[in-house]
This record gives C-alpha cells, sequence and structure tokens, in this order.
C-alpha cells in the first residue's frame, strides 16, 4: 500500500480524537542549530470545514485493533480498510509535513496490537526517533495506552510534551457496557503513573522535564445516556485528582457500520460546546461544577452557562463596575477575564461609562442587565428572570436543519 | 494646516511627529500623507529634523505600541498615532488605553497586526528548493499588513540550519542559516522563486486535509470565522474546501469517513483462539 493511501485511512481513523492544541510546551527553538523544530504559543495551521483547527499531524499508527470499543470506528467488528505505518514512516511524514509549515508536531495513537505493552512501545520508538535521531525540537501528543507498563508511560514522558489517556465514556457503567475490554481501573492507573511522575519533577529545576504541557483526557458525548451534570462532575473530580490540562468532549458522530448499542444520530454540538464554555468556567473563571448545575440534568441549550448561573443568582447583582472586585466583574455574562482587568486598568485613570464598554467590545446585550456605571443604571433590573431569559436567548443552532 | 508626508516608515514618521510635537502643532492641524495616499506636492513640506533637547517625553511603551500600530496598512494611518502622542504628552495617559475613542481604535489595529503575524506563522507553506545558490525552502505569503520584518525570526527557531526565502509583493526575506537579510523592496528573481509552485510535494497534506474533517461536523460558519474566505487562496488546501462543503451537505454527513476510505474494501478482526 502507497504511504499516501495508508495516511487517508490512518488520519479517517484519527480524526475521531478531538484535542489538537500544540501550546503548552516549554519555549524551545533550533535557530543556528542542528535537528529542526520550535515549541512556543499554539499555531492553527489550518481550519477543515467542520471549523476545527489543524495544528498536528494527527494518525493512528495502526487502526488495527483487538478491542471491541463499541463507539469506535477502529473497533476489531468494524468493517473498514486497515492499514499500518512503520515507525519511520510516520516520522518521515512528520518531518516532511513540518519543514513545510502544514503542522507544528505530532499527535500519534494507535489502536491495540498484540498487547498494551507492545503497541505503546511502538509509539515511544516514534518519539524517540524524532526526538534523538532527528533532534526533533517540535511538538509531540503522545496517546497513552491504559494498562500499558508504567515503564513505558516513563519514558512517553520523557520524550512527548504531552500525554493524555482517554477516560472515553462519563459513567463506570457506560465504559463496562461500550468498552468491554477497558477498565475505569486501568485508565485511572495510567493518568495517575502520569501525575505521580510529574510530581516528582516539580520544582527540581535540573531533572528532565517529563510531559511539560501535561496531560489532557477526552470524553465521548451522547453515546451513552450520561447527562452534563454527571460529565461536569466527572470533569471536576479529574482536574482535581490528576491535575489535567484540559478536558476534551467529544460530541459522539455516527460511525461507518454502527452497531446497534450506540446512537445513529446527528453529533449534538450544540450541547457539547455549552460543555466546553461550562469547561472554561471551571478552569479560568473559578466556577464550581455544582454552582453551574446544581442537580442532574443538562445544561440550557438557548443560553451560555454563564447567563444562566448569573439569572440564578440575581441577588449577587447589578455589579457597580467603578467598586467591584475584578474577579466578580469577570462572572457578569458578556464581560470576559480580560475586558475586567482592562475595566480595572482605565478605571484607574477615571470613572467607567457605558460607552467604554461598547469600545473593550463587551457583549452589552447580556452583560447590559446585570451592571452599573456612572451613567448607566439597568432598566430590566427589576425585571424577572424568566423574561430577561427569553430576551436573551439565542435562536437554535441551524445545524439541526441540515439533517 | 501643516501638510507632512512620511516616506520612511515609523521611523521617520516618530521623528517627524516629535518635530511638530516641539513646535506645539496639534493634531487638527497637521495632515499627514504617505504612499497609500495620492501625492500633493504642492502642499507637501520638507520639514526640519527634530532637534534633540527638548522636553517632551513619552512613556517608551506607549512609543512601542504606535510603532506596533504603525504596521496597519490604511490610508490614514498617520493621524490617529500623532493625535495620541500629542494627549499622551500633554499628560492624558488613557488615550492609549483600549477603553478610550482613540485608544480602543490604536489597539483594534494592534490587534490586527498581532493577528498577521500570527496568520503568517500559520498559513505560510514552504516549498522544498535546494541547489547551488538557492535556498533549501522558499514561500510567498501576501500579509494584509507590514509584518514579514518582525515575523520572520519565528522561522529560524522552526527551520534550525535550513536556508530559506519568503517574499511579498512588497518585501522579501533571505535566511542563510545565520544571517537575515532583509529588504522592503524584494528583488524581481526573490519573487520569482518565492513563487515556485509544487503540485505533487502538496498531495500529502491534501489527502491529509481531506481525511481528518469530520463531515457529520461540517460547519461553514465556524470555518468562515476561523478562516476567511480571502485566506482560502493562500493556503493549497483551500481550493479543496468548496467540494468538501458540498459532499459534506450532499449526505457525507451519515457518518464520518471520508469518502475516499469508505470506497476501499473493510476488514473485521478475528481474535485468535486462547491457548
Amino acid at each position: 500500500m502507497q504511504l499516501i493511501d495508508k495516511l487517508s485511512i490512518l488520519a479517517d481513523a484519527a480524526k475521531y480524537d478531538v484535542s489538537c492544541a500544540s501550546s503548552g510546551a516549554p519555549r524551545r527553538g533550533s535557530k543556528g542549530q542542528s535537528g529542526i523544530g520550535s515549541a512556543g504559543p499554539g499555531i492553527c495551521h489550518s481550519f477543515t470545514p467542520d471549523g476545527r483547527c489543524v495544528s498536528l499531524l494527527k494518525i493512528l499508527l495502526t487502526n488495527f485493533c483487538l478491542y471491541d470499543c463499541q463507539y469506535c470506528v477502529n473497533r476489531r467488528s468494524s468493517d473498514v480498510p486497515r492499514a499500518r505505518f512503520s515507525p519511520e514512516e510516520v516520522v518521515a511524514l512528520t518531518l516532511d509535513l513540518y519543514r513545510r509549515n502544514c503542522v507544528s508536531g505530532l499527535f500519534l495513537s494507535s489502536g491495540i496490537i498484540r498487547s498494551a505493552d507492545y503497541t505503546m512501545e511502538q509509539l515511544v520508538e516514534v518519539a524517540r526517533l524524532l526526538r534523538e535521531v532527528h533532534e526533533f525540537r517540535g511538538y509531540i501528543h503522545l496517546k497513552t495506552i491504559p494498562d500499558a507498563d508504567p515503564a513505558l508511560i516513563e519514558q512517553a514522558g520523557q520524550y512527548a510534551d504531552r500525554l493524555s489517556v482517554n477516560i472515553e465514556l462519563p459513567s463506570d457503567t457506560s465504559l463496562v457496557r461500550l468498552a468491554p475490554e477497558k477498565t475505569v481501573a486501568g485508565i485511572q492507573r495510567a493518568m495517575g503513573t502520569i501525575r505521580y511522575r510529574q510530581q516528582a519533577v516539580e520544582g527540581e529545576a535540573r531533572a528532565p522535564a517529563f510531559a511539560p504541557a501535561g496531560q489532557s483526557t477526552q470524553m465521548i458525548v451522547g453515546a451513552d445516556d450520561s447527562d452534563d451534570h454527571r460529565i461536569l462532575h466527572t470533569s471536576q473530580s479529574l482536574y482535581r485528582r490528576f491535575r489535567l490540562k484540559r478536558v476534551y468532549y467529544s460530541a459522539f458522530s455516527p460511525i461507518p457500520h454502527s452497531p446497534a448499542t450506540v446512537p445513529q444520530a446527528a453529533p449534538p454540538l450544540l450541547r457539547e460546546h455549552r460543555l466546553y464554555q461550562a469547561d472554561f468556567l471551571m478552569r479560568g473563571y473559578g466556577f464550581r461544577a455544582e454552582e453551574l448545575l446544581g442537580k442532574p440534568g443538562n445544561l440550557a441549550l438557548d443560553i451560555d452557562p454563564k447567563l444562566a448561573w448569573a439569572l440564578e443568582h440575581r441577588e449577587q447583582f447589578p455589579v457597580d463596575l467603578n467598586r467591584a472586585e475584578p474577579s466578580l466583574i469577570a462572572r457578569v455574562p458578556g464581560i470576559g477575564v480580560l475586558s475586567a482587568q482592562r475595566i480595572e486598568q482605565l478605571r484607574r485613570q477615571r470613572k467607567i461609562r457605558y460607552e467604554d464598554l461598547r469600545r473593550l467590545r463587551c457583549a452589552l446585550d447580556k452583560a447590559g442587565p446585570f451592571i452599573v456605571t456612572a451613567d448607566y443604571r439597568p432598566r430590566q433590573d427589576s425585571s424577572e428572570s424568566l423574561r430577561l431569559r427569553q430576551q436573551l436567548a439565542e435562536r437554535p443552532a441551524q445545524q439541526m436543519a441540515l439533517w | 494646516m501643516r501638510c507632512v508626508r512620511v516616506d520612511g516608515g515609523f521611523a521617520d514618521w516618530r521623528d517627524k511627529a516629535r518635530t511638530l510635537l516641539h513646535e506645539g502643532v496639534p493634531p487638527a492641524l497637521v495632515s499627514w500623507r504617505d504612499e497609500l495616499m495620492p501625492a500633493d506636492l504642492f502642499a507637501e513640506e520638507a520639514l526640519a529634523r527634530y532637534a534633540p533637547g527638548s522636553q517632551v517625553t513619552v512613556p517608551r511603551q506607549v512609543l512601542e505600541l504606535l510603532e506596533r500600530a504603525a504596521r496597519f496598512r490604511v490610508a490614514e494611518r498617520w493621524a490617529l498615532l500623532y493625535r495620541i502622542l500629542w494627549r499622551v504628552a500633554l499628560g492624558d495617559a488613557a488615550a492609549a488605553l483600549p477603553g478610550d475613542p482613540d485608544g480602543s481604535e490604536l489597539h483594534l489595529r494592534i490587534k490586527a497586526v498581532g493577528r498577521e503575524i500570527h496568520q503568517l506563522h500559520a498559513l505560510l507553506r514552504f516549498v522544498p528548493l535546494g541547489g547551488a545558490g538557492l535556498p533549501d525552502y522558499v514561500a510567498w505569503f501576501e500579509p494584509e499588513h507590514e509584518v514579514l520584518d518582525v515575523a520572520c525570526g519565528h522561522f529560524a527557531e522552526r527551520m534550525g540550519r535550513h536556508s530559506w526565502l519568503i517574499a511579498t509583493s512588497r518585501d522579501g526575506v533571505w535566511y542563510d542559516g545565520e544571517r537575515f537579510d532583509y529588504r522592503a523592496e524584494a528583488p524581481d528573481e526573490w519573487q520569482t522563486l518565492a513563487r515556485t509552485p509544487d503540485p505533487e510535494g502538496q498531495a500529502l497534506w491534501l489527502a491529509y486535509y481531506r481525511s481528518t474533517f469530520n463531515p457529520t461536523r461540517v460547519n461553514p460558519q465556524a470555518l468562515r470565522q476561523h478562516l476567511p474566505q480571502r485566506l482560502w487562496q493562500q493556503v493549497p488546501e483551500g481550493r479543496l474546501i468548496p467540494a468538501l462543503l458540498v459532499q459534506a451537505r450532499m449526505g457525507a454527513q451519515r457518518d464520518g469517513q471520508a469518502p475516499e476510505v469508505s470506497v476501499r474494501p473493510g476488514k473485521r478482526i478475528r481474535l485468535r483462539q486462547q491457548d
């Protein structure tokens, strides 16, 4: 089989893993040195027609797989074309596309062949060749095979910027049902191994770096009946226990020759979007999962989670932008962390007025009912949350109409 | 009304702005001209260069912001900068902050310049060339604003000791593995070299692009937001986009597999009997 055919198959097989970040690695470069590659802020080299960024060469080493995870296009009972790269082929492809400035690095994963250990060894070998033989300083993200020997995970972390182990599904019972060969214990053990190695080098300036861009995971949304409440709490506990950099949410998208155990419906893209927004509020704004969703159920689709929280907590509003703490200003719908900082900066010079917010490009239709400035008090201050919500709700996504 | 021409970029403007500031000419009485505006030779004055020793001081950070914003190509670019300089020199520090009417325009320009630098880092595509006296890699790029000279250092970090040439319709830079040769006006032969076509070398990248797209998630609005249509011609994969959009709408949305892959014969895997 030609290299280009393998690439078509193994990129198609890898695209259901949504992570494509190339940021978070320590800044490094090759100026005046042998070898090639740099790392720093992430770069999106292209966007596919789904609006998602292409930053890394994201492929599987092989899509032959002994496992039978029902949600996965590469499960052993799936009737898909199969292919396998040699480690050298992956290295050559990565370097070629890197030099052409098409990608900023490699995100390599694999189906399970022979054993977890054998598969992990192959992934590590690719990273080793890139780093040691070709002195490649670009970004490397390796998928970690749960149940692989911790010694292999340790090696992987010495070469890779990021490691990830997929939690796959939000609940243990779903994992048992849909991914019979995987175990929650195995997945968490791998996450724990990575966390443990990271802790070992934290604060040790001279210790060799271990996965410096951190670890991440992916959760599939909509393949089982877990609600957003469960999903957000699972994420929160993963962030706390393993200090994950990111939890990625992947709206389950129908696969060819779909088994009856998983839905054959359009991917719930808007739900995925709301989960990302809620996740961002947990990571960047100090919101807790229980604040965003106090009881079982899903996030609202018609309004964003920050607005939903504000409508539930009218007693904290309106916020006076000339007096309030920046952290509270950042909790106002339509005003982000950066705008909150800028407001704080500007009010040291003079009073904040309504027009200033327009120039800072705050979303005033959202922020309006929740703020006070030197020349403005909200008219809707006394109006009911329910009516406000109707005014501020977004129109349903156009995506739905396509089916 | 003073009519002043800027033809040497930011450094030239800064000299002339200092002179005017020193003479106490308010922004409303200055008409700035540059190559983006029709010449008005009769009205333009040859301004004496600034005589050092004046008391006017402006924080260095503000000058850095102005330098950045001066890279934004627009016919009226110097007037805003002088107005901000004038206000800051008179003690109005808010003039350079994002919430101020002038400051917000300044920061819009700075943001656009930053985005353009990022686009150049992201969307430029190198073509391998090599050979005696030729750079190892060449690329042609058309940035909307004047960013090549500040953006090109990134590629020296990225490409190690490889030599490369980048040309635009205005300027160009040749890096020989050790030193940058930047020219505000790129020589014709640079521009020709930079536009070397590479149809075959792109095949792998295009195959990758087609396969990594999931048609069930097609979202033209998000695509245009991140990759505006004017940039589609900048990158080789841009010409695939219209067909991929149509395909996705015509029913490829039922599952995520790329058509190139689904036409191939599949293979189920049987487990070996355990001994």
